[in-house]
């Protein structure tokens, strides 16, 4: 990380992004929390291998990336999961 | 409850809004919801990449005076004007192309408009004092991003080094030798650069050596080499 900015910059991404988006809606697929978590932070994880680098060059991503990216995509697997008790009987 | 006694009715319409919200609807079947919510969806997110489209403009860069001075200083330069016409505007070394890093790039520039709104570089004096500061930002970016952005436009791979001149093919040998990066060697490419400036950016890899993984197994004993070569040729 180069700055406290960089941070703020790569959490918020990471929202937007692929984990916070597909992990509230794999979070919705399940009622069951650690399922839920499970696979939002799956898909915290291959996001940045399938989206992230660089496809024309060859930039490593750092280990702090990965840990915001699962990070930010297991608390979106358990907001999903929240949404599915409060929004469906199923 | 108390919220209750307080304000009676503000705290019911919230509470319905909500109630309701999460409560099954009578009239609407299931299609009709999806249907509705993926049109909604496409709406918002064409409109969404529409408008961050726009923030890539080099209208939108300079619609603040500030980073006027960049403008003129890149105009002199050649990727604005050149034979081929071919040009790189500001968001295409400013900004990246993957979606993630152009998130976060576009998160991290509202601290922009909060140094427009202060006023931090809002005079020429201001502007000249707080240059390096500002430069040394972009190098660490750069830097750390292996120039990314330079390379989504130029590679090593393709240089003809057969037609280039003699300096340039050597150094960029020396770079594909050393992991070096285009950064370390063009700084000022497009701007012009503040006094110190090579001081200033042997700190910034300094900082980051050891934190980032840059190009493979770069020495900063590599970079410091070129720069030591460039101050004694400046002095
Ligand atoms: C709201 C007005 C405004 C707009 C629009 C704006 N900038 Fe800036 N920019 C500023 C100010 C003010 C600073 C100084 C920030 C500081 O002092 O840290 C700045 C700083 C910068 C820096 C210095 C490095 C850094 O990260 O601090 C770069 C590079 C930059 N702007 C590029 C751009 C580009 C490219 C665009 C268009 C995509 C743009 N700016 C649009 C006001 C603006
Ligand atoms: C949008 C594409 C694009 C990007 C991004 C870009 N360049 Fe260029 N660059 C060009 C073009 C086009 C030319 C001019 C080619 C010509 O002479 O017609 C050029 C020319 C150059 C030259 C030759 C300068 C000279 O005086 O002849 C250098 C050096 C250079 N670029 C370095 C960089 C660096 C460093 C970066 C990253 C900060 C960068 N470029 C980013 C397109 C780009
Ligand atoms: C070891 C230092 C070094 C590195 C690293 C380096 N360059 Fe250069 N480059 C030079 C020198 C020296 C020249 C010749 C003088 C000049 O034009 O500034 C040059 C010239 C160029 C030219 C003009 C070539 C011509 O014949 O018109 C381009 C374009 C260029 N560099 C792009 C890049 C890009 C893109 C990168 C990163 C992928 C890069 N350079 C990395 C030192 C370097
Ligand atoms: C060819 C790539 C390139 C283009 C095009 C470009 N910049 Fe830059 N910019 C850089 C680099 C590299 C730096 C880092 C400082 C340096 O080396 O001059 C920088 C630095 C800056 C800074 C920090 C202050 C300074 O002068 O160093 C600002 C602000 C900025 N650019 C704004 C802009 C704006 C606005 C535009 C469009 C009008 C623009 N840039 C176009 C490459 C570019």
């Amino acid at each position: 990380m180069i700055s406290f900015l960089d941070l703020l910059g790569t959490i918020g991404a990471s929202i937007i992004g692929l984990p916070g988006i597909i992990g509230v809606a794999v979070g919705m697929a399940t009622r069951n929390w650690v399922v839920a978590a499970a696979l939002g932070g799956l898909v915290g994880l291959l996001a940045p291998m399938i989206l992230g680098g660089s496809h024309s060059t060859h930039v490593a991503i750092t280990p702090m990336e990965y840990a915001i990216s699962i990070g930010i995509g297991l608390l979106a697997g358990l907001v999903g999961c929240a949404i599915r008790h409060k929004g469906a009987s199923v | 409850m108390a919220d209750n006694d307080t304000n009676p009715r503000r705290r019911s319409l919230l509470r319905r809004l909500w109630d309701g919200f999460w409560s099954p609807t009578g009239v609407l079947s299931v299609g009709f919801l999806l249907i509705a919510g993926f049109i909604a969806g496409i709406l918002f997110w064409g409109g969404f990449h529409w408008s961050l489209e726009l923030t890539n403009t080099e209208e939108f860069c300079v619609s603040c005076h500030t980073m006027e001075t960049n403008l003129g200083e890149y105009r002199e330069t050649v990727h604005y004007n050149n034979h081929s016409g071919v040009r790189a505007i500001c968001s295409d070394c400013h900004v990246p192309h993957e979606w993630q890093y152009k998130i976060k790039a576009k998160i991290m520039a509202v601290k922009d408009v909060y140094h427009e709104v202060l006023g931090t570089i809002s005079t020429e004096e201001k502007y000249e004092e707080r240059r390096l500061e500002m430069a040394a930002a972009v190098w660490a970016k750069m830097k750390a991003s292996d120039s990314r952005e330079c390379r989504n436009c130029h590679a090593f791979e393709y240089m003809d080094f057969t037609i280039q001149e003699t300096r340039a093919a050597d150094n960029h040998q020396r770079a594909i030798d050393d992991g070096m990066t285009c950064i370390d060697c063009h700084q000022g490419i497009a701007h012009d650069l503040p006094p110190g400036y090579l001081e200033e950016y042997e700190h910034v890899v300094d900082m980051l050596a050891g934190t980032t993984p840059i190009g493979q197994g770069t020495e900063v004993s590599d970079v410091r080499a070129w720069i030591g070569g460039q101050s004694d040729a400046a002095h």
